[in-house]
């Protein structure tokens, strides 16, 4: 095309351009119909309707403390949920909801030992089995790791299958942690002094580790695929919905997270105490299903490695592909590229 | 990236290179940026000031609103939480009749094959 055709068309594609963003809030996430099976405090526990269940070990999905947990099911023709059903799967979602002030005392001592827990035990009554496969991403993975770990004076975690997406395990060399790990800023007050730490705050942080890709290119290059005559709405509006809908981080597990993750790197030190009992990776027995990004900078593969060289699992499988945080599960190429190798190990390992 | 007739480099092709290449040189200077402890310190004094002028000026207006003898955040958030507490020992109760009801149901089950 060339400068005079642009110059032509430029009114025309200024204004598909300014309508993809003005109504990227109307873009629908989240579509794939579910029941509420169960709710406490801002948790919700939904059943995505099936007709056809072939497994008989459901799979509970559980999404980070940050953003919501639609990236699972982000749209029609790409949605995990979607797809994990259309293979017989059962699939459950615990959603965190959007703390507020009141929940500043929500540690994760309380997600893990009481929402988890308890989504746990609502999902097996459902379903009507003793085992399920927890599948976790981002945060949520570290939580699931940290729900199979944790001391029970002997009983058996109910869990068959652990899958973990893209999951921080030890995160003291990352950019995060040259940001918060310094002794100096002070975490315990300013997860205090915010009550709950606004989504846009964090979102904002993550943001700047790449700014100029996340403030500028993204809009550049929606601008370039409208010139271009290429731009998807379809695809980009409800991924672009979901990177701006930001729920806050209670205070008090934003600071034990920080600590945690970026200072002590307790996790990996098996020194993770939740409600007085002890978190040790050891104890994780399930067969094992570990998904690291190349591109990742949110949770780099690096800080994912020492997780297996801690657990006791004898069936381990680590997908290493190549790809960012997000994308690398909820990108246009992951329905071909990935969800099939999920869905074939979970296959393997979801009967009696 | 495409040629002229020529094979060379058409001038608006020969301007997005170069926007192209500014862009990527910008982006990885801000990434470098990013990664600099001196970066994270900044970002790091910047939460704390913003966390404690919004808890400042949130306890100022509830200040406010409470000489008003109208209810402020404070006092929602600690209903909130008092409802939060409630729900908390309801949940408690309610798994522990779930429990009962299952013990009872697996009693009377096995009761049924023993007669």
């Amino acid at each position: 095309m060339s400068v005079v055709d642009r110059a032509l068309r430029f009114p025309v594609n200024a204004l598909e351009y300014t309508n993809i963003l003005l109504t990227t809030d109307d873009a629908v996430a989240g579509a794939t119909p579910r029941d509420v099976v169960w709710t406490h405090r801002e948790t919700t526990l939904y059943r995505y309707q099936s007709s056809d269940r072939r497994y008989r070990v459901p799979v509970l999905l559980v999404f980070a403390l940050i953003n919501r947990p639609e990236i699972f099911d982000l749209r029609p023709g790409s949605s995990l949920v979607e797809y994990l059903i259309e293979r017989g799967f059962d699939v459950f979602l615990v959603d965190w909801g959007y703390p507020d002030e009141e929940d500043a005392d929500m540690g994760l001592d309380e997600f893990v030992c009481d929402e988890l827990e308890w989504a746990v035990r609502e999902t097996l009554r459902a379903a009507g089995t003793g085992e399920l496969t927890l599948m976790g991403w981002c945060i949520g993975a570290t939580l699931c790791a940290m729900y199979c770990g944790l001391d029970r004076d002997g009983e058996r975690v109910p869990v068959k299958n652990l899958v973990e997406l893209t999951m921080p395990i030890d995160g003291r060399a990352s950019n995060y942690a040259k940001w918060v790990g310094d002794d100096d800023f002070d975490v315990d007050t300013v997860g205090e002094l915010w009550g709950s730490v606004p989504g846009n705050a964090i979102d904002f942080a993550n943001k700047m580790l790449k700014p100029v890709t996340n403030f500028w290119t993204t809009y550049r290059r929606l601008w370039d695929n409208v010139q271009d005559g290429t731009a998807r709405p379809e695809a980009y509006q409800p991924m672009a919905k979901w990177v701006a809908d930001n729920p806050p981080f209670p205070g008090r597990a934003w600071a034990q997270w920080i600590r945690l993750m970026y200072r002590d790197g307790d996790l990996v030190r098996g020194r993770v105490r939740l409600r007085g009992r002890l978190v040790d990776l050891r104890r994780i027995d399930q067969s094992v299903l570990v998904i690291t990004a190349g591109a990742d900078h949110i949770a780099p593969r690096p800080g994912t490695m020492p997780f297996f060289d801690l657990i006791s699992s004898q069936d381990v499988e680590h997908l290493a592909r190549p790809g960012g945080h997000i994308g690398l599960v909820a990108g246009s190429a992951a329905r071909k590229e990935l969800w099939p190798s999920i869905a074939e190990w979970l296959a393997e390992r979801s009967d009696d | 990236m495409e040629g002229g007739r020529n094979g060379a480099q058409s001038p608006e092709e020969q301007v997005r290179a170069l926007y192209e290449e500014a862009e990527s040189d910008a982006t990885q200077a801000f990434e470098q940026m990013a990664a600099k402890p001196s970066f994270g310190r900044l970002l790091a004094l910047s939460a704390e000031n913003v966390a404690a002028m919004t808890r400042i000026s949130f306890d100022a207006v509830d200040l406010l609103w409470r000489n008003l003898r109208v209810a402020g955040r404070a006092d929602i958030v600690r209903l909130s939480r008092q409802l939060h507490r409630t729900e908390d020992k309801l949940e408690r109760v309610l798994q522990e009749v779930e429990s009962l009801r299952d013990e009872l149901a697996r009693e009377r089950g096995e009761e049924r094959v023993r007669q």
